[in-house]
């Protein structure tokens, strides 16, 4: 019989039980390849935003100037606006820029969707008067980073004053033949480095989680293997059958994943990030990447089902006799500080390098994760032996005892939280220095040709509230920086930038304040992202616990049987169970949070903390409450093993 | 001497359309050491199980102690079975992840007695079952034989009124069957609780006061020193 056929007839014949096993593994894989998917969506979804902010930075032309490109930030209603200038210059056809028809006419204006509403809500004098023209036409998605980003593609004459400005942060008039693809925003290229760690840090526990997977079907397997080669089975053809059969079942898994994945890309593109959600389209992955997913998962399954089935094979009696495992050798811890010290050395000379330091800064942080995923398990089975040895009751002794027995199966479920808690802790005191220039003061700096000068001065008396005065003015070649302090009132402040706008167009004002919102809005992005990679490893956790609990009642339904027929209540088995699975926990995700925390309260301000706080434990608490409740989902299949398990196997 | 302590009348239960108990009558008197006897799927297991109040039987009445058991709930049930009666299995009952101190120490742990309190009874039956120096090992590290007297001292510890075993040596070579068989006979009775032994094995049947055969779900041998007199008229209405 060749092997699929066999693992087929096995799959099926597994029985009730046999099923359950098969079911829960392909939830297992299910899960795993979802979450995978995110994780590896997310790096093709940030790439997809950068791209988008590609053709904003002008890129000089090689040989023809066909169009001239004007790319300035400015403020609106608190919110960054990016001002795209174009004029073709009538040497050869202008590039089309993303997400329009044509190349825009001097005098038209197309605006994002976003900005297109705001400039209907808003008075004139806040913003439609800086650009002197009526929407022409709304950007498509093309153009955008994402749904909500405030942008205007404005086509001006060649001689336009806009186009002779000197912008105070330094942004000049570039000829171009084409729309740049290159160069991604500086913010973006952060995003997709940070998204690059947060890949790391949600992929290594879904491997580990994913190879785990296997287990409960050779666990399940492990007893009738064993007896298929005790009626004469090569190990060859036991290795074949088991393998086969994982296989088979990941690949269903895999691919049941992947379609959650797509039912669940609607609520994932609602994640905020850099003040918006994502184009549903941004999230789906290239069909190449979607087929690796879907392709290594089932792989990964098939070669930790052989590594499982190492000890069947070696003899046909091998699983009969189940013995104290060997400790885990403290050296691991070695490899630990060895890793991080690297890391530390390295960090300050990554800076320094470029993209290679990117890249051996991510290699140093999987092999930081590696090693604490080899550690994990040693402090697993530490903890386990002091609670064995502390224990007065039986449900504490098991709980201590099958943490030392399978201490990497305790570590698989907390592995996540635990590499992620202590991210989470460290951000979540962290809050930006929300310190503009005062209290209730700002500082703005206005960027004009020194004949302007006197005007800016006289709209600051007309504008600004009162109490608004210029503070100093620097002359630099024609070009003079007026610094104005004013109170803080945001539709003034909108109604002097569009004075200004009006007096020297091409030149936006900005203020401490709105840099201080940049550092905000990355800040607040990156504790988004903590918070959503402690829920993957919450899920995985989650899931985790499951089969583990599952699996190990599958492994030990005889002994449960015959402890209930003996009169043994399941409630001590359940409440062992739970123990098992929240001492790690409690400990290890416990432990590395308040790690984190306690790192970063050198830098904390204390100022902003207790919402992100009150989030966090709200997160922790779903977490906790999901774990132990996915541990107790075995609870029926506990029951029905305690409840029909006869006395003599058969 | 001749108190009853165990006494099933009148036992029926029928799985499905498969009738496995079809009228039972039995009773175990104050220290009796009893063999229940007989081929594959004749009920002997069945019967067991009603008797240790596992199983409720669909007819019939169970009493231990003057005490209907088949009547009381599953909880009731599972704590008279942990308090009062001991089981030996073919195999497999033994908790892999606790040693086999610990493992005999179960019962008296799960009614509630500290871990520290509970060791020394427990340790105390390793040298008289042969076990000594193995307190410590795990059941992955005793041989058939060794385990098997491991759940016997479990089975022991409570001090229970009955001791039920299904095939206890069903999976042990002859001589280590032989030699279990002796233990558990000689240690049940050292500690005046009586023994259910279900076996299909004559010789080791031998070892007991009384036999009794199954088949087909009825009574139909019953031979021993306290046999005869008191279950002559069951015996004669199950012909
Ligand atoms: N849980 C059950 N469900 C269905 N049939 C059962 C069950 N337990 C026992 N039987 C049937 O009842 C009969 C007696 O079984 P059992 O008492 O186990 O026999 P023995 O122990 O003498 O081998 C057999 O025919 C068996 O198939
Ligand atoms: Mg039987």
């Amino acid at each position: 019989m060749n092997a699929v056929t066999l693992a087929w007839t096995l799959l099926r014949g597994g029985g009730r039980k046999g099923m359950l096993g098969s079911v829960l593994t392909l939830a297992a894989v299910g899960v795993t390849t979802t979450l995978l998917m995110f994780a590896v969506a997310g790096n093709f979804a940030f790439a997809d935003r950068a791209e988008r902010t590609a053709w904003r930075t002008p890129v000089p032309a090689g040989q023809v100037e066909t169009a001239r490109q004007l790319s300035v930030l400015d403020m609106v209603d608190g919110r960054p606006m990016t001002v795209v200038y174009l004029t073709a210059t009538g040497s050869g056809a202008p590039p089309v820029p993303p997400g329009m028809d044509g190349f825009p006419a001097p005098g038209e204006l197309w605006a994002s969707p976003e900005l297109a509403a705001l400039l209907e809500r808003l008075p004139a004098d806040q913003l439609a008067d800086r650009f002197d023209a009526p929407v022409t036409g709304e950007l498509g998605d093309a153009a955008l980073v994402h749904g909500n980003e405030l942008v205007a593609v404005v086509g001006v004459a060649s001689d336009s004053p806009v186009l002779s400005a000197r912008p105070l942060d330094g942004e000049t008039v570039v000829g171009i033949s084409e729309f740049g693809t290159d160069a991604a925003s500086e913010t973006y290229r952060l995003y997709q480095s940070f998204m690059a760690v947060a890949t790391v840090l949600m992929v290594v526990p879904l491997l580990v989680f994913g190879g785990a997977a296997a287990r409960l079907t050779v666990a399940r397997r492990d007893q009738r293997l064993a007896s298929l080669r005790l009626v004469g089975a090569t190990p060859g053809q036991v290795v074949r059958v088991t393998v086969a059969e994982a296989i088979l079942t990941a690949l269903v898994g895999a691919v049941a994943g992947a379609i959650l994945y797509t039912a669940v890309m609607p609520l994932l593109a609602r994640i905020p990030i850099d003040g918006g959600p994502w184009f549903v389209a941004d999230l789906w992955p290239p069909l190449w990447a979607t087929g690796a997913v879907i392709v290594a998962v089932p792989l990964l399954v098939g070669l930790s089902a052989v590594v499982g089935l190492r000890r069947v094979v070696i003899s046909p009696l091998g699983v009969a006799r189940r013995q104290t495992p060997p400790g885990i050798r403290a050296a691991r811890l070695l490899v630990l500080v060895a890793f991080v010290g690297a890391f530390l050395f390295m960090s300050s000379r990554f800076l320094g390098m470029g993209a290679l330091g990117s890249l051996l800064m991510l290699v140093l942080l999987a092999g930081v994760f590696g090693a604490i995923n080899l550690v994990g398990p040693w402090v697993v089975s530490l903890l386990g032996r002091v609670t064995a040895l502390a224990a007065r009751r039986p449900a504490p002794l098991l709980a201590g005892r099958r943490l030392v027995d399978d201490p990497r199966s305790a570590w698989r479920t907390v592995a996540g939280i635990a590499l992620t808690g202590f991210v989470a802790g460290f951000t979540v005191l962290l809050s930006p220095q929300l310190t503009g220039y005062a209290e209730d003061r700002t500082l703005l700096t206005v960027s004009v040709p020194t004949t302007q000068v006197e005007a800016v001065t006289a709209s600051v008396a007309t504008v600004l509230p009162d109490g608004a005065k210029v503070t100093g003015t620097n002359e630099v070649e024609g070009v003079s920086l007026v610094d104005v302090e004013t109170p803080v009132d945001s539709a003034a402040i909108d109604r002097f930038r569009t004075e200004v706008a009006q007096i020297a167009p091409g030149s936006p004002t900005m203020g401490t304040d709105d840099w201080v919102r940049f550092d905000d809005q990355l800040f607040t992005d990156v504790k988004t992202g903590v918070l959503v990679v402690l829920c993957v490893s919450i899920l995985i956790a989650m899931v985790s616990a499951a089969v583990s609990g599952a699996s190990s009642v599958l492994d030990r339904r005889q002994v449960y049987g015959l402890l209930h027929l003996s009169g043994t209540p399941m409630k001590v088995l359940n409440s062992a169970r739970r123990m098992e699975t929240l001492l790690p926990l409690a400990v290890m995700g416990g432990g590395s949070l308040a790690c984190g925390m306690l790192m970063a309260m050198p830098f904390s301000s204390g100022g902003e903390i207790a919402g992100n706080l009150a989030l966090l434990f709200t997160v922790v608490g779903f977490g906790v409450v999901g774990v132990v409740g996915a541990s107790a989902v075995s609870r029926p299949l506990l029951a029905s093993v305690m409840r029909n398990t006869p006395p003599r196997p058969d | 001497m001749t108190e009853t302590v165990l006494s099933g009348t009148g036992l029926e239960k029928r799985f499905g359309g498969t009738v496995a108990l079809a009228g039972v009558d039995l009773s175990i008197r104050r220290g009796e050491t009893i063999a229940i006897m007989g081929p594959s799927g004749s009920g002997k297991s069945t019967l067991l199980h009603c008797l240790a109040g596992i199983m409720r039987p669909d007819r019939g009445e169970v009493t231990l102690l003057g005490q209907r058991v088949d009547t009381q709930s599953e909880a009731q049930r599972s704590r008279l079975r942990r308090s009062r009666f001991g089981f030996l299995f073919q195999f497999g009952q033994l908790l892999p992840e606790l040693t086999a101190e610990e493992n005999v120490a179960l019962p008296l742990l799960l009614d509630g007695t500290p871990k520290p309190k509970a060791l020394p009874p427990a340790r105390s039956w390793f040298g008289p079952l042969g076990l000594a120096g193995l307190e410590r090992r795990r059941p992955g590290e005793l041989s058939g034989g060794e385990a098997q007297r491991v759940a016997l001292a479990r089975a022991l510890v409570t001090g229970p009124a009955v001791v039920f075993a299904d095939e206890p040596t069903g999976a042990l070579d002859q001589a280590n069957g032989a030699e279990t068989m002796r233990i558990l006979v000689e240690a049940t009775k050292g500690q005046d609780s009586c023994l259910v032994l279900v076996t299909h094995d004559a010789s080791v049947a031998a070892h007991c006061d009384r036999k009794v055969e199954v088949r087909d779900g009825r009574l139909v041998v019953d031979a021993g020193p306290g046999a005869a007199k008191p279950e002559l008229p069951q015996r004669a209405g199950a012909w």
